[in-house]
């Protein structure tokens, strides 16, 4: 009898102890920190990725959590987030803060290239794996730097190749030879030029660029320029510039009557409804753009599909304040990488992270299309289609897919009417 | 004890001691290096409108020719970090020189000029024509140099001799002749003082502050973009930093940098959802109650401040 | 290529005379730099783009809502900061600090109200499609804001010369010293200046949509820059060189689009600075130079 009690007492003793040493080692929260920029001149690009971002957190949690491996259990997670206003050096700051003072276990970058620039060094300094949502500079991805990956938009260098292949293979068949490139004197937008040039240039195809001028980003005034590239009688123009840019470009031809036969812009798939409402519907018929996650439906294999995700933005944010867009998408589908990396990782080390993230290129489909890593960690998957938007009954648009082929929903009305 | 050593243990001497013991036992060390950045710029900017009068609205032009002349020695010249530093200076010097003409405009002429001319050298070095030379707008990577423990070290020393520089214009028969031409030009000439001469040397070496703050914190931060090292926001920072705690004298801009940027970062952290609106509410409420900062109240209460 | 440039210009740059002659009548009565001036432009567009939405008022009614609305916010906000401003020891630079901050204040509230992102008002309703003018289409909305322009600037002359506030504000303008001494009021006349002066950057706002776009809660300081440029080349502290200064702005804007478009934001600023060297005084204007 003794006996019989002192064995069920040293089991019981036994398993209190060990629950308690396993409760000990899974933390209660996981902690992801990241900035956001509340104003000045990113707010408009940086909310609706954080707001994408808080979305996914806000769902997991009142799942109980985000399922954890090294743990094997949910564990919620806790969303440190702090307000970089815009102003690089006070990023720097927070993301240090954020590393030392709060000590997060994953960090993740604020949007747009300059505020993820003053990151990469400081993630890299401790040891940090950065996750940079939509931070595209191509100089940010080197082979001696393993604590960076990119999530979700392709690196600036290899985005738009869908333009100049459709250009170089199905152009000429067109009857498209003249090219004018227009750009914004920015890393993000010159970086694309760049490629743009690069990937004509060796396609060798029977196609120049006539015009080929950049422009100041805070350029607002688009009808000189507009007025320049019709004296070079170009077959296609591709402008590449931020949304500020392209809503004044899109105006500035809307109202001075200019029509091109063939016009590439970025913005009008990646924020179509902002466009739709600063540029107007009859504005944006039959432009070139990208057709991105946030109006394609990729049949995603993990989280939510397009319509859903859609559905739950309006519903949480009734405010109207931050537009639904692409980068809305950005934000939720780092939310759903770092969902995948932490149920396979096999440790909360960053460089297990790291691993982690990997391990799920080339597989992971989600809303935002296929994510897939270049060594460097450079986003190389998520590469957004050309499309074409063309009207659709009163007031109504629609995108269709030019290229690539396989892709394809229907042929490119050129020229455009 | 003569009068500039009391100043000197009163204001340098703590400060330095903090800035360099602090990282011992705080680690978010960027924080701590970005308030040396604002003690040298504000102290930078105490030179030059404290002394002199002159209000640098585009201060931020040296800082970013400081941190522009480091970075391209070390891209392109691979000079190690210090000589780069020494060049980082040498280029903020070269602009001041630039812009001496500028001087001859007065009250708010000179402060929308100098701003001007800073947006002016931001637009050149971001141009992507001049990509060999300043990589455009594609931004500086200095992977090879980064090492934030020695930059934080060399950013307390470049603070150490600004206050010393500040200590020496308060206590200096320079200093003194630099306050006369601020409150009468023409007097102080009468008085046999070297007009331009000295307003000249007083901007040379606020742009020498700011140019070697600007190299230190290129070499810091070491990944930027041309907008990160000309962001309008330094000028901003340091013309309020130095104004609310009060021009002209040593203590001033430190108590100002101490308390405005610890507000500034405490309110960043914790409550971050209406930080620009607090911000903006205290810079109004500094000018327009306190416009002599926060020193005129020790002077008030018959204390003689370093 | 020229012809369009010179036209498109010059439209352009009558808009920029509206722009920065609220900011010109202020420095030139009350010798403060009102750094919030971008600002208040923000919130006019932003009250037009609301009244818009609200209902479907066309922006040509908004710019008399925004007239009244703004002018009577300024006299009340000039008796809260000016005649405190002025008892400082060095108001005018003082002003540029106090104004920043009522700029961030005024950013702010405009994010937490509006919200980041770019807002417009739809092209339409000046009428679809270009308008001809001596050969060359422009758009329609580009010759209604140059002629708000003009009717602002006629306004401005109208009452600084035609009536008796207008004198005193003349006077004001002139020495303020003396003025005081002669029994003016200035502080009345100078917050009326104060109140023309930001509803004049209201009413700018108004038509900022369809010359630039779209405006955002951050597009203060860009404009506040531009500007500075035209008053500066116009003359500093007379409103009516403005309209020179605008002119000038405009049609070398167009010059460098056409032929440096990547340099053309250098323009403004080494326009004001060469100007301030060469000819402080601005094309028409008086002695600024110290030494």
């Amino acid at each position: 009898m003794m006996r019989k009690l002192s064995v069920a007492l040293f089991v019981t003793l036994f398993a209190v102890c060990s629950g308690a040493a396993q409760a000990a080692a899974a933390p209660s929260q996981i902690k992801i920190g990241t900035l956001y920029a509340a104003s000045g001149n990113f707010a408009a690009i940086s909310m609706p990725v954080h707001r994408g971002l808080q979305l996914w957190v806000d769902q997991k949690n009142a799942e109980g959590g985000v399922f954890v491996k090294p743990y094997n259990k949910k564990i919620p997670i806790k969303l440190i987030a702090y307000d970089d206003q815009s102003n690089t050096a006070t990023a720097a700051t927070l993301y240090n803060q954020l590393i030392t003072q709060d000590k997060v276990d994953i960090l993740v970058s604020d949007s747009g290239s300059p505020l993820t620039s003053v990151a990469v060094p400081i993630a890299r300094d401790h040891k940090m794996l950065l996750i940079d949502q939509t931070g595209t500079g191509a100089a940010f991805f080197t082979k001696d730097n393993p604590y960076i990956v990119l999530m979700s938009d392709p690196v600036s260098s290899i985005w738009p190749k869908y333009i100049a292949d459709f250009l170089t293979q199905d152009g000429p068949k067109l009857g498209i030879k003249r090219i004018a490139l227009l750009y914004a004197t920015n890393d993000f937008t010159g970086t694309q030029a760049n490629a743009v040039r690069g990937f004509i240039k060796a396609a060798k195809a029977p196609v120049e660029i006539v015009y080929d001028q950049g422009v100041p980003t805070t350029t607002t005034s688009y009808t000189v320029i507009i007025n320049n590239i019709r004296a070079a009688n170009p077959d296609a123009v591709i402008t590449l510039g931020f949304p500020n840019n392209d809503i004044s470009y899109l105006r500035n031809l809307q109202d001075s009557g200019v029509k091109f036969k063939w016009q590439f812009n970025i913005y009008p798939g990646l924020e179509t409804e902002g466009l739709k409402k600063t540029v107007g519907a009859k504005g944006l018929e039959y432009i070139f753009t990208y057709v991105p996650s946030s109006v394609i439906e990729y049949k995603p294999e993990f989280g939510m599909s397009l319509p859903q995700f859609r559905d739950a933005w309006h519903k949480k944010y009734t405010d109207d304040k931050v537009e639904f867009g692409f980068n809305s998408v950005a934000g939720y589908t780092t939310g759903l990488v770092l969902e995948n990396a932490l149920k396979a990782t096999a440790s909360m080390e960053q460089l297990a992270l790291r691993k982690a993230i990997f391990s799920l290129s080339g597989k992971l489909k989600t809303i935002d299309g296929t994510f897939e890593l270049d060594e460097t960690g450079a986003q190389i998957g998520e590469i957004t289609p050309l499309g074409q938007i063309v009207p659709e009954g009163k007031d109504e648009l629609k995108f269709v897919v030019v290229y690539p082929h396989d892709k394809a929903s229907g042929k490119p009305v050129y020229p455009a009417k | 004890m003569p009068r500039w050593l009391r100043h000197t243990l009163l204001t340098v001497v703590p400060v330095i001691a903090a800035a360099a013991l602090l990282p011992l036992g705080y680690s978010n060390q960027l924080l701590l290096f970005n308030f040396v950045v604002f003690l040298t710029l504000a102290q930078g900017v105490n030179v030059i409108y404290g002394f002199t009068g002159y209000l640098p609205f585009g201060y931020v032009g040296f800082f970013g020719a400081g941190a522009y002349g480091f970075s391209l020695c070390v891209l392109h010249l691979h000079m190690a970090p210090l000589a780069a530093l020494g060049v980082g200076a040498a280029a903020a010097i070269l602009l001041g020189l630039l812009l001496t003409p500028l001087l001859r405009l007065s009250g708010a002429y000179f402060a929308i000029a100098n701003l001007a001319a800073s947006l002016a050298v931001y637009q050149v070095v971001s141009n992507p024509n001049l990509e060999n030379i300043t990589k455009g707008p594609y931004g500086i990577s200095l992977s090879g140099v980064f090492n934030p423990t020695l930059a934080y070290s060399v950013a307390v020393l470049i603070l150490a001799a600004t206050l010393g520089l500040a200590v020496y214009l308060r206590n200096s028969r320079f200093g003194l002749s630099l306050q006369a031409i601020r409150e009468d030009a023409i007097s102080a000439s009468m008085a046999g003082i070297d007009v331009v001469r000295s307003r000249t040397l007083a901007w040379l070496l606020s742009a020498l502050v700011a140019g070697l703050s600007g190299g230190v914190f290129a070499w810091y931060v070491s990944v930027f973009y041309p907008e990160t090292v000309f962001s309008p926001e330094f000028s901003i920072f340091a013309i309020v930093f130095a104004l609310f705690g009060g021009v002209a004298t040593v203590t001033g801009p430190i108590l100002g940098v101490i308390i405005l940027y610890g507000i500034y970062n405490a309110i960043g952290i914790s409550t971050p959802q209406y930080f620009q609106l607090l911000y903006g509410l205290l810079i109004m409420g500094l000018v327009l109650f306190l416009p002599n900062g926060l020193v005129s109240l020790f002077k008030r209460w018959g204390i003689d401040v370093p | 290529m020229l012809e369009y440039s010179l036209l498109a210009g010059l439209v352009f740059g009558l808009y920029f005379c509206l722009v920065g002659l609220g900011l010109n009548l202020v420095f030139g009565v009350m010798r403060i730099v009102n750094l919030a001036h971008g600002d208040f432009l923000m919130l006019g567009a932003f009250g037009a783009f609301w009244l818009f939405n609200l209902s479907g008022l066309n922006p040509v009614w908004s710019v008399f809502i925004m007239l009244a609305v703004f002018t009577a916010l300024g006299l009340p906000l000039y008796y809260l900061l000016v005649p405190r401003l002025q008892r400082a020891k060095d108001p005018e630079m003082l002003s540029i600090i106090l104004f920043f901050g009522l700029s961030q204040v005024i950013e702010a509230l405009a994010t937490i109200v509006f919200g980041p992102s770019e807002r417009s008002i739809p092209g339409r309703v000046f009428g679809s499609g270009p308008v001809s003018l001596l050969g060359q289409s422009l758009p329609a909305a580009w010759i209604a804001s140059a002629i708000a322009s003009g009717v602002a600037v006629l306004f401005i002359y109208l009452y600084l010369y035609r009536t008796r506030l207008g004198y005193l504000t003349r006077a004001v303008m002139v020495h303020r010293e003396e003025a005081l001494a002669t029994g003016i009021d200035v502080d009345r006349v100078s917050a009326i200046a104060f109140g023309i002066g930001i509803a004049l950057a209201a009413i700018a706002g108004v038509f900022a949509p369809f010359m630039l776009g779209s405006v955002t809660p951050a597009m203060g300081p860009d404009i506040n820059i531009q500007s500075f440029a035209v008053i500066v080349v116009g003359s500093l502290g007379n409103p009516l060189g403005t309209i020179l200064g605008g002119i000038v702005y405009g049609i070398s804007l167009a010059f460098m689009q056409s032929y440096f478009s990547s340099w053309a934001n250098l323009l403004p600023y080494v326009l004001l600075i060469f100007i301030l060297l060469v000819r402080p005084s601005g094309l028409l204007g008086r002695q600024v130079r110290s030494a």
